[in-house]
């Protein structure tokens, strides 16, 4: 057992929108013990399959979000015996995880509340599309349904010249999701807390909506205080008035997001030179360039969209990876925008062990996946076993409900 | 007033700019006693971050730094003066948790790297918020939320097939290195409640966001398929699982989008009944997924034209009558003065700010059914709380708190 939550027992009830929460737990070191139905998790049925054939147990999508877990099949629907050992489980657990709709554990009977009256330290989070309560507690949500509401998405996409009529962007990798499990692994660590000093569990209401509404950073402040709605940007910030561009293309056809150029004199001193030997940006020696307050973009200075162009023409000019290492041994915070695999390729994240293999049916080898976007000194992470097969767990996990019955 | 659930921890809070303090709002909104520790000199730019409420700049009137720092405190400390170095010490000592987002090395060139910090206080846990992180070979390399997420991929994957990124129009990245920071620390306070022990945590911004698309890279590490290919990124359309419809579409108006999206064949179905049975819904050709899929260009050509007929929330209260996903896509306006589900949970707080007078929040989530989170605070004037907090946490007397500010430490 390692990491900061070992001996830490949850059960989880999940599907698709809250198995990233699960997995945040079982990678910090709890047994997290993910009861499903006899045909599986939904969540198994959501590709990329290993070679692509579909199968419970080849869901690169399910092993990615189902690490450091155990599975034991439970017909919750269909068992009163196999409820009974579900109470029994969580009469002895610490924690227990669900994202069924409202209302829908209670009509099998095994409500959060029952759960809490036969174990009073448990803490039971309930992760939900928009809450237990409310006008939309009952509605239908997805991962895009949810970035929708939230407003995320209304802040991505864009310039009108870029591409005319276009609608908000939804980014991909079920951000809704993830940032929901975010907070419901929040909740559950302070509710532990709590129960450290008192001995007391409790109920926890995790809603989607709620979790994506408080994550839009300007979005929500340019309203409350100033009571203007941003407008989206091609791969910039959304802003409440039009901003200078951010992206550009280099020789090799990839895009890079640059800004801040040149507006304090530290940086432009490392810049100028660096172009110049490129033979760009000759007229920079100028004095008019002289002024940080000239070269700021957005005030509209003819020197500042002069730089602005000279830059694009050097980045036209000059291959990605020298422009991004080039940059940031000049102290600027550039990057290259990189498809999710092409971090695989970037040896830094090797130097630090961020990822690591797996295997699993269909793939002998080991392949490579993100690991933990942390590194604990004390209680390292480590991938302690894959995703589970489906039921790979169910005999040991029968057992355990048969010994809890008992205590 | 309820217990908080964080009510003891003290963090002792040198982050600044957005994700280090995202992380600390997360930890105050539970309870923590967060102190700020600021350096007017060198203050946190955010604090001069539009939106500004007035003509000008005060440091106190930034809406953006308001809505991130609620429920902190500020002191006002020169950790570059002797003095002040001695004192930002004695607060480490006072501490649970250190936590900053400076660049790689910073620390350490303060003396205060986390062997250091140990020496000061042995149970601390110091969490550090970094582009890179503290190791490998670009660890001195920089990041702002916008790079990072172009450097871990989530640029990438958003945005329509064939033209550029459209990437995130906001620094989600921030947001998001910032709860990872806080998942951790309270992960690591709870091993700390276990074992007594505390530790070092090193958060890489890119790290902590290329763990958001781990299916996309296993699904080159096991199929050999990059998302850099024909077709991708998918714009609104479903990536896996591969389902039609699932798009957004215009509804009345200028610039109005619902989000839609349909799993199964009953949903399929219901969508149907929603748009009241159009005879091209009946077409073969639209019967099963695979035919929608392969019709699709078509297909969201004809429920566009059915959408363009209502307003976007007309829309969304047909479709999830009828039993189908979709949802507006809200502006920050629509959540704040139409949603009806945020105001019946009782989201929004308003609290008092010391120089703008009544101040509006968004709520705290997950809600704790006995220990709630709450918004108690506004964000603090910088200095605030100076004195107070060398009186009651570091037990100095008037005379010395005097003695101290006329030395030019408290600034």
């Amino acid at each position: 057992m390692s990491g900061p939550l070992a001996g830490l027992t949850v059960l989880e009830v999940c599907d698709e929108l809250g198995q990233f929460a699960g997995k945040l737990l079982a990678d910090l070191g709890a047994e997290v013990t993910k009861i499903e139905p006899p045909d599986g998790s939904s969540a198994r049925r959501v590709g990329p399959f290993v070679k692509d054939i579909p199968g419970p147990n080849r869901s690169l999508n399910f092993w990615y979000n189902n690490t450091n877990k155990r599975s034991a099949v439970l017909d919750l629907e269909g068992s009163e015996a196999d409820r009974e050992a579900f109470r029994a489980l969580a009469s002895t657990a610490d924690v227990v995880l669900e994202d069924r709709a409202p209302g829908a554990l209670a009509s099998l009977g095994l409500s959060p509340e029952s759960l809490r009256a036969a174990n009073p330290g448990l803490v039971v989070c309930s992760i939900t599309p928009f809450g237990q309560t409310g006008p939309w507690a009952g509605w239908k949500s997805s991962d895009m349904v949810g970035l929708a509401l939230g407003g995320p998405m209304m802040m991505n996409g864009y310039d009108p010249e870029d591409a005319p009529g276009a609608p908000p962007i939804r980014g991909h990798g079920d951000q809704g999701y993830n940032t929901t499990g975010q907070f419901a692994v929040q909740g559950i660590l302070a509710a532990l807390f709590h129960r450290h000093t008192t001995g007391e569990g409790q109920l926890i209401d995790c809603s989607m909506h709620e979790a994506l509404s408080c994550t839009t950073e300007v979005g929500m402040p340019y309203w409350l205080y100033a009571r203007q709605d941003v407008i989206r940007q091609t791969g910039r910030h959304a802003a409440a008035q039009r901003t200078e561009p951010w992206l550009f293309q280099s020789k090799d056809g990839r895009h890079l997001i640059l800004y801040g150029v040149g507006r304090d004199n530290d940086s432009w001193r490392r810049l100028k030179p660096w172009w110049q030997s490129h033979g760009f940006g000759l007229q920079f020696d100028e004095p008019r360039f002289d002024a940080p307050i000239a070269r700021q973009p957005g005030r509209g200075s003819p020197e500042a969209a002069e730089i602005m162009a000279e830059m694009g023409r050097f980045i036209a000019a000059t291959g990605a990876d020298e422009v991004y290492r080039g940059g940031q041994e000049r102290d600027q915070a550039w990057g290259i925008v990189r498809a999710p695999d092409e971090t695989l390729q970037d040896p830094h994240f090797h130097d630090r062990g961020h990822f690591v293999g797996v295997t699993g049916e269909g793939v002998e080898e080991p392949a490579l996946m993100p690991g933990a976007p942390y590194i604990f000194s004390a209680t390292p992470w480590e991938l302690r076993r894959p995703a589970p097969r489906l039921g790979e767990h169910t005999e040991e996990v029968r057992a355990e409900a048969v010994r809890a019955a008992k205590s | 007033m309820p217990d908080l659930p964080l009510s003891g921890v003290r963090v002792c809070d040198l982050t600044w700019i957005i994700a280090g303090p995202t992380a600390t709002r997360v930890l105050a909104d539970f309870g923590a006693e967060v102190i700020r520790v600021e350096h007017a000199q060198a203050a946190d730019a955010v604090r001069f971050g539009r939106p500004i409420v007035g003509d000008r700049p005060t440091m106190n009137n930034s809406g953006f730094w308001n809505y991130i720092n609620r429920n902190k405190k500020s002191i006002l400390l020169n950790a570059r003066h002797p003095m002040g170095g001695d004192l930002l010490r004695r607060l480490i000592a006072e501490s649970d948790v250190v936590v900053e987002n400076f660049s790689s090395g910073i620390m350490a060139s303060w003396g205060l790297d986390y062997l250091q910090l140990r020496e000061i206080r042995e149970d601390i846990i110091y969490c550090s918020v970094s582009g890179f992180g503290h190791s490998g070979r670009d660890k001195a390399f920089t990041t702002w939320g916008p790079t990072a997420q172009a450097l871990c991929g989530l640029t990438f994957t958003s945005g329509l097939p064939g033209y550029p990124p459209a990437g995130w129009g906001f620094s989600y990245m921030d947001h998001t290195a910032g709860y990872s920071a806080a998942v951790a620390i309270m992960a690591a306070l709870h091993h700390r409640n276990q074992t007594g022990e505390g530790q070092h945590i090193d958060i890489s911004q890119i790290e902590a966001g290329i763990v958001l698309n781990g299916p996309a890279v296993l699904d080159a590490t096991v199929n050999g398929r990059s998302w850099r290919r024909e077709g991708m990124p998918p714009g609104n359309r479903a990536w896996e699982p591969r389902v039609a419809p699932h798009n957004t579409y215009p509804c009345a108006g200028d610039d109005r989008w619902i989000a839609m999206d349909v799993t199964n064949e009953a949903e399929w179905a219901a969508l149907v009944m929603a748009m009241d049975q159009p005879p091209w819904a009946a077409d073969a050709r639209f019967a099963t997924n695979a035919g929608r899929l392969a019709n699709e260009d078509e297909l969201d050509e004809r429920i566009a034209a059915w959408t363009s007929e209502f307003t976007d929330y007309e829309a969304m209260e047909l479709l999830q009558a009828a039993g189908v996903r979709a949802g507006v896509c809200q502006k920050a306006s629509d959540k704040f003065e139409r949603d009806p589900q945020l105001a019946a949970r009782d989201w929004w707080h308003e609290v008092e700010h010391g120089e703008l007078g009544p101040v509006t929040y968004d709520g705290v989530l997950p809600r704790l059914s006995a220990t709630p989170g709450s918004v108690r605070t506004a964000g603090p004037l910088i200095g605030q709380d100076t004195h107070a907090v060398l009186r009651d946490v570091l037990g100095m007397s008037d005379e010395e708190i005097a003695e101290t500010e006329a030395m030019g430490v408290l600034m």
